[in-house]
């Protein structure tokens, strides 16, 4: 394509909510360009929340999460969530995790229910869709069966015995072994661990020394280290070796969770048609002749301009570089879209960190009309701009439990509506 | 003539000793492993002789410029070789009718000069005007330059002074103008001192007829083995241009002066022949020849190794396409560039007599050498470079245990302490001094994960002393002597995957690359000091 | 109930009851000292870590400065391992109080405070960042001083010397009989259990507390509690201690602390000491008031707050404290009718010797032990217990000697699993208190710019694999050091600092759910 090329879409963002706009929009047909750089998806846990806690104040936990989103609708005034229909919600995950499945990366869960998935710190989440390679963490959770969870010696921030310990009041046949890593010594990092288990020799090596301490043990769980692109396969062959029912628990960030995750995409969206200016920033924007948008991405030499027809911004909060906070306040960096803020930065946060109000500063964000434009001054600030995921305002997606299903809702009302 | 031969013997006895002797070395015994030469098929080596040795083909690859030169001295050198310093074994085997005072062959011998002298002043500008040239040219390139022109200008003053000299022409006359008529005399002498330049000390008529009686009578006696001096383009403009000089010169009998100095700088030319760069007229096209134009970079035979050592003419044209030339601009070590290194490694090999501070230097050029092949694509003698380096190294690495490969063995702290030893401050500061440079991490440790480099150790920890997210966090705690010994500063290739996954755009790669720098930097103050150390 | 049984018994262990338990010890006088939290819990632990030359006090306490050049001088030479023996500068900018400058190099001489008076441009030169707007620059021997390994070395060495430590101990109340405190109860407050301390003396040195505990023992000191907000700065911006060059007032020094800065303070009057923590406003102030003197105070990245509250004990009727002396109180409480009690309060970081000193020799004047002080003489002897506070010691132990097992648990300060277990191997008994914080006091965990958001979680995990904290224990531990931690850390959520909040936040709440109460009671049950 050359640069004189007027895309039909820019998608700024490589998050969830950038990722899912770029797919939805080039599964309309529409010609695509998307920027964003390393982000919140290559930091996610893999799992795909929707709803799970409401109200945040009272810290009350959600089972049923369409309940919640109907609560959450009705109850907090401007929740982007009201701005989706629920068959849009439905729809919008349903596509998602059929594109990653197409890709390898099968998601499960049930559809009326949250699911409880263990976390690395061996708390439980509640969650509405996980990896195929995490569901027998999930059953054998339920169940509280005999399982082992294996760690590694030069892993660090995933105990075994740190989740056996969190968990042993109610899961009394929860076991931990720690051991050694078939392929590495000293400090391991999930990604490469991943691509060491790529050799199906590392794999019997792994199952060999995990059979020597698994005793009766069901279930085995793992770090989240089997296998980058096909974890499924590397999962399967371990239960071949083993037959044990094995799953994976997240490691902490960055784990393998997201550039499994980002993968899938990098392969899937330009195989779509989507043109991905993959990790480079958006660094201007600008109106351009009849009603156009035009970018200037990325810097130096491999800097291009791009002219789109219409835009979704999904740049996510500060680490995604969506919002910006400096002493005076917080801004929107690309448009300068006004933000929705506590009026000082004295309240922006609680005393308690883990305070069950939440802090205020994270329901700031851009505030959008009914079509997810972003308002300025009442108005939209442009025809064809939109907005979806975590910038939008009026939600806490990290105490609601909501941020993949927000992005995702979004992203596919936001191509909705561009279409429409 | 006593002096002819006499200086003809000597110079050519040198020659014959010396080429030969440097052609002996080529089959010198060896104790490495001699590899079995290769076929060779007469078709390409006659290919190589008329490509690579007429044609030049492989110096035009390094530059139009310097293949014209190169062509320019070449033809021309050759020709006066051949049909003037040779001209009684050459030429007059092929034209029975040669008379050097003849044309064609008086011109051509000027044109044979001009060229010489054209290509001379083009290779000069060259070595005046391209900065890296100027940097490796040493006083041998010169010589040889000057050795050639001397030759050359000498032999056009001669031609010069001969034809104003009546002595000449009096010779001349003597032998073919058997005339008593006084006026005949004049006659000739006035029209070779009107049309053929000659200066007698008396003034001589002018006239028209005295000049068509000249005319005639030259015509009679001396075109048959002279033809008119201004086809002498160059010696004819030279005496011209130094009319006012001419009286003087023939007083003094310049021509016989002019014949010494052409005698004795041909004999210096012929005796210098075996010598350094003057050798390479020879040992240039035998290499090429030998190589039948590959151009590969596959291991050799040791003759052929010493073969093409002695091919290299220091042209310098692989040190200016060098890859690794700009850790020269950092270290200052010339063995870096692998002309200069050339050098030292015939030391090297020879004699043994590379030793303290010079053999370190070649180590140290020997070692950052990544064997990249550009100056063996490019050399245009056609040595095989590549594979003299690689076959060095190991002996270099025996003979010079690595400074850098001796930090590597040490344990990190010690090595911390022997780059703080060193209290020579590279002028090298930037993104790693500087604070801002991380102020935006968040220790997330994303740069180590997507690290190729530490994917592929078997222990991280170990293997490179510490992950770009620890030298990251060391350079932001301002502890910097720290980081320039890890191996991970060494081993990084700079593939920038952790600068483009960083999602804080901390220049992760850049900053790695920048302690490299400054680590080499100071690598090479280590060593000089280790090797002035010992000296004293 | 646990009777333990001591000749002093020394309450608070800030600088001054540490610096006293070491005084008393190498005299060969039995003490214990308890602490209701950990070491430098209060004022030693939140303040500059600033080692005064003097010349801050030329204006307004003569006696101070003079004490302040003595004992810098003293703890410079005796305890080299807790000082950074950086220089220091007092610079004025245009608009600063002219008189005052001018007035300055005679106010030093009256206190034999050496201070040379500098060009401009050689000031500029020694530190960069200095505004370009300077009109007067002087140089002192300020230094910088690391306060916590001050104390533990301190309490080492009066440890070896059988001084007895006791920690997380609340005072519950005092027995008296007849004018004597006969036992003081303490509570535990990590494990729950009661204990008693019987004592000939009892010394009060629990600094801004001192007021509330001698109130508890029946006696009477005013104190007002001038809480003080200091911010730290990711990278050391500058070589020496920076002074603004005027009348004492908020913001007026910039302190090198290892690979940081430390940029104060302010002066708050609070009503209680337990109610100190820095706020925005104060973050707020410290900056726009110190940029004056360097600009680039403006743009840099701060990576927390903290605070720390001053006792300033009244003597007369000023109520401003600032005018309220900042030398020492040494009071003995029999005047008060508590015949064997004394409060040490006040003072300075710079002096705590010198106090530790005078109330040693009224402990012994009143026990009747004829014995000299050797504080003044005996080099401090450096501690395993002090060292691992020292910014930049984990990397170089990291470089030096690790072995092939080990791995960093802190990426910011790059703090070992080995150096971790070496500090739990010397901190003691540790049943019931929180590890994780009390690591994170002994050691640069935690005080990076992640301010605990990776380290926390996988110093816990190694907690737990050592079998050190069991069930949910180091999980509430993670969540009160994180909480901790977050008190320092709110106050300067800007820029840089709100991106690796977002981050934290995101890992911690969005997928921990630390947050919550964790429970899977409900977990495949259909509601």
């Amino acid at each position: 394509m050359t640069r004189d090329t007027v895309y039909d879409v820019m998608v700024i963002g490589a998050g969830f909510a950038g990722m899912a706009a770029s797919l939805f929009a080039s599964s309309r047909g529409l010609s695509v360009a998307q920027a964003g750089t390393t982000g919140g998806i290559d930091f996610s846990t893999g799992f795909i929340d929707l709803m799970g806690v409401h109200p945040v104040s009272e810290q009350r936990r959600r089972m049923r999460p369409w309940k919640a989103v109907e609560a959450v609708v009705r109850d907090c005034p401007g929740h982007p969530y009201g701005l989706v229909e629920r068959d849009e919600l439905a729809a919008s995950i349903n596509e998602f995790t059929a594109f990653l499945a197409e890709q390898g990366l099968e998601y499960v869960g049930h559809d009326d229910r949250n699911t409880c998935v263990l976390t690395p710190a061996g708390t439980v989440k509640r969650t509405y869709r996980v990896p195929r390679t995490a569901w027998n963490g999930v059953v054998a959770l339920e169940q509280k069966a005999p399982t082992l969870i294996v760690d590694f010696h030069g892993l660090k921030g995933f105990s075994a015995k740190q989740l056996m310990q969190t968990r042993k009041d109610s899961w009394p046949q929860l076991e931990a072994v720690r051991v050694e890593f078939p392929a590495g010594r000293g400090e391991l990092y999930p990604e490469h661990m991943a691509w060491a288990l790529a050799d199906p020799a590392n794999r019997v090596r792994l199952a060999e020394t995990v059979m020597a301490r698994a005793g009766g043990a069901e279930y085995v769980g793992f770090p989240a280290v089997l296998g980058l692109n096909d974890p499924l396969k590397v999962v399967t062959h371990l239960e071949e070796l083993t037959g044990k029912k094995i799953f994976e628990i997240p490691t902490m960030p960055p784990s393998i969770a997201g550039p499994r995750l980002r993968g899938a995409f990098d392969r899937g969206l330009p195989a779509k048609g989507v043109r991905t200016l993959s990790q480079k920033m958006v660094l201007k924007a600008s109106a351009a002749d009849g009603d156009m948008l035009r970018f200037e991405v990325g810097t130096g030499a491999a800097a291009v301009t791009v002219t789109a027809k219409a835009a979704i911004l999904a740049t996510g909060r500060f680490f995604g570089k969506g919002l910006r906070a400096n002493r005076q306040g917080m801004t929107e960096p690309l448009f300068n879209i006004p933000v929705v803020q506590p009026r000082t930065r004295d309240e922006w946060h609680g005393p308690d960190f883990f305070g069950p109000q939440g802090h205020p500063a994270n329901m700031a964000g851009i505030e959008v009309d009914s079509r997810l434009r972003p308002l300025g001054d009442g108005a939209p600030v442009h025809r064809n701009l939109f907005a979806a995921g975590a910038i939008l305002a009026h939600q806490d997606w990290m105490r609601m439990k909501c941020g993949a299903g927000l992005a995702i809702a979004t992203a596919f009302k936001a191509v909705k509506e561009l279409t429409g | 003539m006593h002096f002819f031969d006499f200086g003809l013997s000597i110079a050519s006895v040198i020659c014959v000793a010396g080429v030969a002797r440097r052609i002996a070395l080529w089959w010198r015994p060896t104790t490495k492993p001699v590899s079995d030469p290769r076929p060779r098929p007469i078709l390409s080596a006659v290919k190589a002789l008329v490509l690579d040795v007429l044609l030049l083909a492989r110096t035009v690859r390094t530059g139009p410029l310097r293949w014209l030169a190169h062509c320019l001295v070449f033809f021309g050198f050759m020709g006066l070789l051949l049909f003037h310093a040779l001209d009684e074994t050459v030429t007059v085997s092929f034209f029975p009718a040669y008379e050097s005072t003849l044309d064609p062959w008086q011109f051509l011998r000027n044109l044979f000069a001009a060229m010489t002298l054209a290509g001379l002043g083009l290779m000069i500008y060259r070595r005046l005007a391209v900065r890296r040239l100027r940097a490796v040219t040493r006083t041998q390139d010169w010589a040889i330059v000057l050795a050639v022109g001397c030759i050359i200008l000498s032999g056009v003053f001669l031609e010069m002074s001969k034809i104003i000299s009546p002595a000449a022409y009096q010779r001349m006359a003597d032998e073919y103008f058997y005339s008593d008529n006084g006026q005949e005399v004049t006659a000739l002498k006035a029209f070779w001192a009107h049309e053929y330049g000659v200066v007698f000390s008396r003034r001589l008529p002018s006239d028209a007829a005295t000049l068509e009686m000249g005319a005639e009578l030259n015509e009679d006696n001396c075109a048959a083995c002279h033809a008119d001096t201004r086809s002498a383009f160059l010696s004819r403009s030279l005496a011209t241009a130094l009319a006012p000089l001419s009286p003087a010169m023939n007083t003094s009998r310049a021509d016989t002066v002019f014949w010494y100095f052409h005698m004795i700088f041909c004999f210096i030319g012929l005796a210098a022949l075996p010598f350094a760069k003057f050798f390479h007229p020879l040992s240039t096209p035998a290499n090429m020849i030998a190589r039948q134009g590959r151009r590969d970079g596959d291991a050799e035979s040791p003759l052929a190794q010493r073969m093409g050592m002695d091919a290299c003419t220091r042209c310098g044209e692989c040190s200016v396409r060098c890859s690794v030339a700009p850790s020269f601009s950092v270290l200052g070590n010339p063995d870096i560039l692998p002309s200069e290194k050339l050098a030292s490694l015939r030391r090297f090999w020879s004699d043994g007599s590379l030793a303290g501070r010079p053999l370190a230097d070649f180590a140290q050029g020997s070692r950052i050498c990544t064997e990249c092949l550009r100056c063996t694509d490019v050399c245009p003698s056609g040595i095989n470079l590549q594979d003299l380096w690689m076959r060095s190294k190991k002996e270099v690495a025996r003979r010079s245990p690595d400074p850098n490969g001796a930090v590597r063995l040490m344990r990190p702290s010690q090595r911390v302490v022997s780059f703080e030893d060193c209290n020579i401050v590279p002028p090298i500061s930037g993104l790693a001094d500087n604070a801002e440079s991380y102020w935006a991490c968040v220790q997330c440790t994303t740069c180590t994960s997507v690290c190729p480099v530490v994917a592929v150790c078997e222990d991280p920890s170990t293997d490179l002393d510490l992950t770009p997210q620890q030298i990251m966090n060391l350079l932001r705690m301002g502890l910097k002597d720290q980081t320039l010994g890890a191996r991970m500063v060494w081993s990084c290739t700079t593939c920038y995957k952790c600068q483009e996954h960083c999602p804080q755009n901390i220049r992760v790669a850049d900053v790695l690359y920048e302690l490299r720098n400054t680590a080499a930097a100071r690598m090479g103050c280590g060593d000089r000091a280790g090797i002035d150390g010992e000296s004293q | 109930m646990k009777v333990l049984q001591t000749r002093v018994l020394i309450l608070g262990g800030g600088a001054t009851g540490t610096g006293l338990a070491r005084d008393l010890a190498l005299r060969g006088v039995e003490c214990l000292l308890t602490e209701r939290r950990d070491i430098n819990a209060g004022a030693s632990g939140g303040n500059h870590g600033l080692l005064h030359s003097g010349a801050r006090y030329v204006a307004s306490d003569v006696e101070a400065a003079v004490e302040c050049r003595e004992e810098g001088a003293i703890l410079k030479k005796l305890a080299p391992q807790c000082i950074d023996d950086t220089g220091g500068l007092f610079v004025a900018v245009e608009g600063d109080n002219e008189q005052y400058v001018a007035d300055f190099p005679a106010m030093c001489g009256r206190s034999g405070v050496p201070a040379r008076e500098l060009d401009l441009a050689e000031a500029r030169n020694m530190e960069p960042v200095l505004s370009d707007k300077l009109i007067a620059a002087y140089e002192v021997e300020d230094a910088s001083v690391d306060p916590f390994m001050l104390s533990l070395d301190n309490l080492a060495q009066a440890m070896t010397l059988g001084a007895g430590y006791e920690r997380n101990a609340k005072i519950v109340g005092f027995t008296k009989k007849g004018g004597r405190i006969q036992r003081v109860g303490f509570l535990n407050e990590a494990t729950g259990e009661e204990f008693e301390v019987e004592a000939e003396l009892v010394v009060n040195a629990t600094g801004a507390w001192a007021g509330i505990i001698a109130e508890l023992a029946g006696a009477t000191i005013h104190i007002l509690y001038s809480s003080g907000s200091l911010l730290i700065t990711q990278d050391r911006l500058t070589r020496r201690v920076v002074n603004r060059l005027r009348k004492a007032s908020d913001s007026d020094i910039l302190v090198p602390g290892g690979t940081v800065s430390v940029l104060g303070t302010t002066s708050v009057t609070i009503d209680h000491p337990d109610h100190c923590r820095p706020t925005v406003a104060e973050a707020d102030a410290i900056i726009d008031d110190a940029r004056a003197m360097i600009p680039c105070l403006e743009t840099t990245r701060y990576i927390r707050a903290y605070a720390g509250v001053r006792p300033l004990v009244m003597t007369g009727q000023g109520s401003d404290a600032r005018s309220v002396s900042r030398g020492f109180s040494l009071i003995d409480h029999a005047h008060d009718d508590v015949e064997n009690f004394i409060t040490i309060t006040g003072g300075k970081l710079t002096t705590y010797r010198m106090m530790a000193e005078k109330t040693a020799d009224m402990v012994c004047a009143k026990l009747g032990v004829d014995a000299p002080c050797l504080t003044k003489t005996e080099p401090l002897p450096p501690s395993t217990m002090g060292r691992w506070t020292e910014p930049g010691l984990g990397p170089k132990s990291w470089i030096g000697d690790r072995d092939g097992d080990d791995l960093i648990l802190c990426e910011c300060e790059m703090v070992s699993k080995n150096a971790v277990n070496t500090i739990i191997e010397h901190m003691g008994p540790m049943r019931g208190e929180s590890m994780l914080q009390a690591i994170g006091m002994r050691s640069r965990v935690g005080k990076g710019p992640c301010q605990g958001g990776f380290c926390g979680l996988r110093v816990t995990g190694h907690l737990y694999d050592r079998g050190l904290v069991e069930g949910h224990q180091g999980m509430d531990e993670l969540r009160q050091f994180v909480g901790r931690r977050w008190r320092g850390f709110a106050p300067v959520l800007w820029g840089l600092g709100m991106v690796q909040a977002d981050l934290q936040e995101a890992l911690y709440c969005g997928a921990l759910d630390l947050e919550l109460e964790d429970d899977d009671s409900r977990c495949g049950g259909d509601l």
